[in-house]
């Protein structure tokens, strides 16, 4: 018998095989700044993610992040490494052709899947910063990078829709 | 007049839009990659709003460019700001204009 709070999300092979990669990016990049924290982050990416906390006070900014930054780095990894482990994606190996369309089920739990959407969420984020996205209609259909961003809006929405159900 | 009474005086005005009396606000900023849907789902996820209320946040978020989405003490919109932040929001804080 299913959980009746268990969301079950289908997507084929090579889709969780890609989200994991996407995944395992996103966490090199929290360990990189982890390293390093110190100051507002040089990456514009990162400086999205921890965000000035008070723009017209640098002082007070500073403060905010001394205090908050590495906890709220040290929540997106762990959400990040609960995606990994919930994707249930080997990514050492490589899905062969045959492989690649076949279903992919995984089963999440509520908290599972508040990782995943606060992990989707970011992950497009990064990835709009990536492609230079300042607009809602800013995009490019011969870049293969706004395919990626669209199926993850995609996911996210059919995710929130399962959150609020 | 006892030697011991302070001697208070009676004439100070208090100014009442003084800085410390106003509060501080939690404000979430648009932007162009959060999806509506999940704005309003940390909305309500979060500060137990309604859909009616998370929503009525969400789009003056998108229409009119940030919302006031708390108001209290400094400290508790700092909480407010980092958990906003959390979820991927654009989130500031500030004292509530005059």
């Amino acid at each position: 018998m299913t959980d009746p709070h268990t969301v079950i999300l289908e997507m084929t092979r090579i889709e969780a095989g890609h989200l994991a990669d996407l995944v395992a990016q996103f966490s090199a990049l929290l360990q990189d700044r982890e390293a390093s924290v110190g100051g507002a982050p040089s990456d514009p990416a990162l400086a999205r993610l921890v965000p000035d906390a008070y723009p017209d006070d640098a002082e007070a900014a500073r403060e905010f992040r001394d205090l908050t930054e590495t906890a709220l780095l040290h929540r997106r990894a762990e959400d990040a490494a609960t995606v990994l482990a919930s994707i249930g994606v080997d990514t050492t190996k490589d899905a062969s052709a045959a492989d690649a369309r076949t279903a992919h089920v995984v089963r999440l739990d509520p908290e599972q899947l508040n990782a995943w959407l606060r992990t989707l969420a970011a992950l497009r984020l990064v990835l709009a910063i990536r492609l230079g996205i300042d607009d809602e209609d800013d995009h490019d259909e011969d870049d293969p990078r706004f395919g990626v961003y669209d199926w993850l809006g995609y996911r996210l929405e059919g995710l929130v829709h399962a959150a609020e159900a | 007049m006892s030697l011991t009474t302070p001697d208070i005086r009676e004439d100070v005005e208090f100014d009442t839009s003084s800085d410390a009396d106003r509060p501080w606000q939690t404000v979430v900023w648009n932007d162009p990659v959060n999806l509506m849907s999940y704005v309003v789902h940390v909305f309500r996820q979060y500060f137990g709003f309604s859909v009616e209320e998370a929503t009525r946040l969400m789009l003056a978020v998108h229409h009119d460019g940030h919302a006031v989405v708390a108001e209290g003490p400094r400290e508790q919109m700092e909480l407010h700001t980092n958990a906003m932040h959390d979820y991927g929001l654009w989130a500031t804080l500030r004292k509530a204009p005059r």
